[in-house]
């Protein structure tokens, strides 16, 4: 060990290691757009519509005399927005024949006590729209997903469905998160 | 001894320019071809795609207005429902048109701005969204916050700025190769791309500085927004109050001002403010959100105009920001060039250019004598340290 200071000498194993592979960093990091360019080019689809509504769709849910569709974006557990909590993106399309009579959609968890609680509004326009519905971390499993139509007579009409139905996905991370506390 | 000194001082600072970038020059590569590619993007495709060239059917032909393109697309596709126009910078692009049609696909159309005749619709590939996503994140997906791949290319300003600075510091004098520019051909092919890496290096400082500093400041914008810090005066528009939004007599929508309207009260109450683009209200409690660059081109001017009141319900000028904000708006079209038309896009293309070829040089460079000069420096390294003046400013760092 007396020459240990000679580093040119004597290269300690982790310097050659690295100066053997060093290089191949590159590859490493050619490897990481290579193997997430499918989900990009699925991403893009899924923007512009061309995957469906979105997942696990539920088709023409009655709502008074309109129906709606509704799908969740993603497959998957809500995600966190900082502070705010968790977010869930839900998809929707109202009839053909309905679009111009509908005034706004909304989306709550809960039946809502008034038009005014309705919950989150739908962006977009009537072949696709979207909104970004809150999920408390306490919500129970058998919740249901309102929707609420408001038309532009002033009428409100109201259906449900299961948010398991809608969400398995949320629902299993509800079940997580239970089971946390 | 102090002249021995400052001479291994700086073939230090050599050594740390050299291996700044060495290890994963073919990412920083990438990233440099990349980002050449997506500043003109959007030319390419107008040279490869006929569908997204303004043709003005004749000399006495004029532009419609943004609701006569309007009209004349509810006429074409009855069904189709419009959510954005906008006319990209230079009379010479097509309108894009952002649509949903009844089966709920979303593309995005070119329209004539002369006729509005849809002359097509965005193709699969989007080639300005490719580049942009490859340069601007790696591809790596948003899903919490952003995306590491956006970490992964913005931590590349520091290296950069360092191998900038680092660079001026071993080339000694260099303003003199402004004056004595130096590229000589006949000596091989180490000397040619050391004078070819040092004069491009010396025209391209400013644009390593801008680049490296506005890429730094992608990491920094990442930084505060994964950690909720905002920094934005934007006035955050709510939506339009339930008592504005008339009660309709029939099941049909209450008639809204349409966008012409919309632009003559936004254009009326805001003395300059410059329209090329238009967001159609997203729901009926929605505003029309006009707006177009300001007379500092860095900086976009919007205004919100409520489509029952006819109230400009917000707006957010350039004199509205604050000097912070003047500063971080800036970095953004600072480092995508694209603020002033075809001539600046051109100007950082060009320099994405030299910069790519700055990258390439090194390696070269590099490969045929830093291997050697590394060695000689560990060797050195063996040797009890010198004392030494501090004899330069730029050197008293280094000592450790």
């Amino acid at each position: 060990m007396s020459h240990a200071s000679n580093a040119i000498a004597t290269p300690s194993p982790l310097k050659q290691w690295w100066l053997k592979w060093r290089f191949h960093l590159n590859i490493l990091l050619l490897l990481v757009p290579l193997g997430f360019m499918p989900k990009y080019f699925a991403d893009q689809k899924l923007f512009r519509g061309e995957s469906g509504l979105g997942a696990t769709p539920i088709e023409n849910i009655a709502v008074g005399p309109w129906s709606i569709s509704l799908a969740e974006l993603r497959a998957e557990a809500p995600r966190q927005d900082g502070p705010a909590g968790y977010f869930k993106v839900f998809n929707a399309a109202l009839c053909a024949t309905c679009g111009s009579e509908v005034k706004a959609a909304y989306l709550r968890i809960g039946k809502p006590r008034s038009l005014r609680a309705a919950g989150t509004i739908f962006f977009g326009n009537p072949h696709r729209m979207a909104t970004s519905l809150p999920v408390p971390e306490r919500t129970r499993g058998d919740a249901e997903l309102w929707i609420t139509l408001e038309g532009w007579d002033g009428s409100m009409h109201q259906a449900s469905v299961p948010l398991a139905k809608a969400s398995p996905a949320t629902l299993a991370w509800l079940d997580k998160q239970g089971g946390k506390k | 001894m102090a002249q021995q000194s400052k001479k291994s001082k700086s073939r230090l600072w050599f050594l740390i320019h050299s291996w700044l970038a060495l290890p994963i020059w073919f990412f920083v590569l990438i990233v440099c071809v990349t980002g050449t590619l997506a500043v003109v993007s959007q030319e390419i495709v107008w040279l490869a795609n006929p569908d997204v060239r303004a043709s003005k059917p004749d000399d006495a032909a004029e532009r419609l207005s943004f609701q006569q393109v309007l009209d004349a697309l509810k006429k074409a596709e009855p069904d189709m429902a419009v959510r954005f126009i906008s006319q990209p910078d230079g009379s010479h692009f097509a309108l894009n048109v952002a649509v949903t049609y009844p089966d709920g696909t979303a593309p995005t159309l070119y329209v004539n701005p002369y006729t509005g005749a849809i002359q097509g619709k965005s193709p699969d590939f989007n080639f300005e969204g490719f580049t942009r996503a490859l340069h601007g994140w790696w591809l790596v997906p948003f899903t919490n916050g952003y995306s590491w791949g956006w970490y992964l290319v913005s931590l590349l300003g520091l290296p950069m700025l360092a191998s900038l600075v680092t660079g001026l510091v071993v080339y000694k004098k260099f303003w003199k190769g402004f004056f004595k520019p130096v590229l000589r051909f006949n000596h091989g092919a180490r000397i040619f791309w050391g004078d070819f890496h040092r004069l491009s290096g010396i025209w391209s400082i400013w644009f390593i500085a801008v680049i490296s500093i506005t890429g730094t400041w992608f990491l920094i914008q990442a930084i505060l927004g994964d950690n909720h810090i905002t920094i934005s005066t934007e006035p955050i528009t709510p939506v339009i109050a339930r008592e504005d939004v008339p009660l309709s007599d029939s099941r049909e929508p209450v008639a809204r001002i349409d966008l012409d309207q919309a632009t003559l009260i936004a254009t009326t109450n805001i003395p300059g403010l410059d329209v090329t683009f238009a967001q159609l209200p997203s729901n009926a409690y929605g505003h029309i959100y006009l707006g177009g660059r300001g007379w500092y081109p860095l900086m976009f001017q919007t205004a919100s105009v409520n489509p029952y009141t006819r109230n400009v319900d917000a707006s957010f000028l350039v004199g509205d920001r604050s000097a912070l904000e003047f500063v971080t708006e800036s970095m953004r079209p600072l480092h995508t060039g694209d603020f002033g038309g075809l001539a600046i896009k051109l100007i950082w293309a060009f320099f994405g250019l030299v910069l790519s070829m700055m990258v390439l040089s090194g390696l070269l460079i590099w490969t045929k004598r830093t291997a050697q000069a590394t060695a000689a420096a560990l060797k050195r390294a063996d040797k009890p340290p010198r004392q030494r003046k501090v004899s330069q400013e730029t050197t008293t760092e280094v000592q450790s």
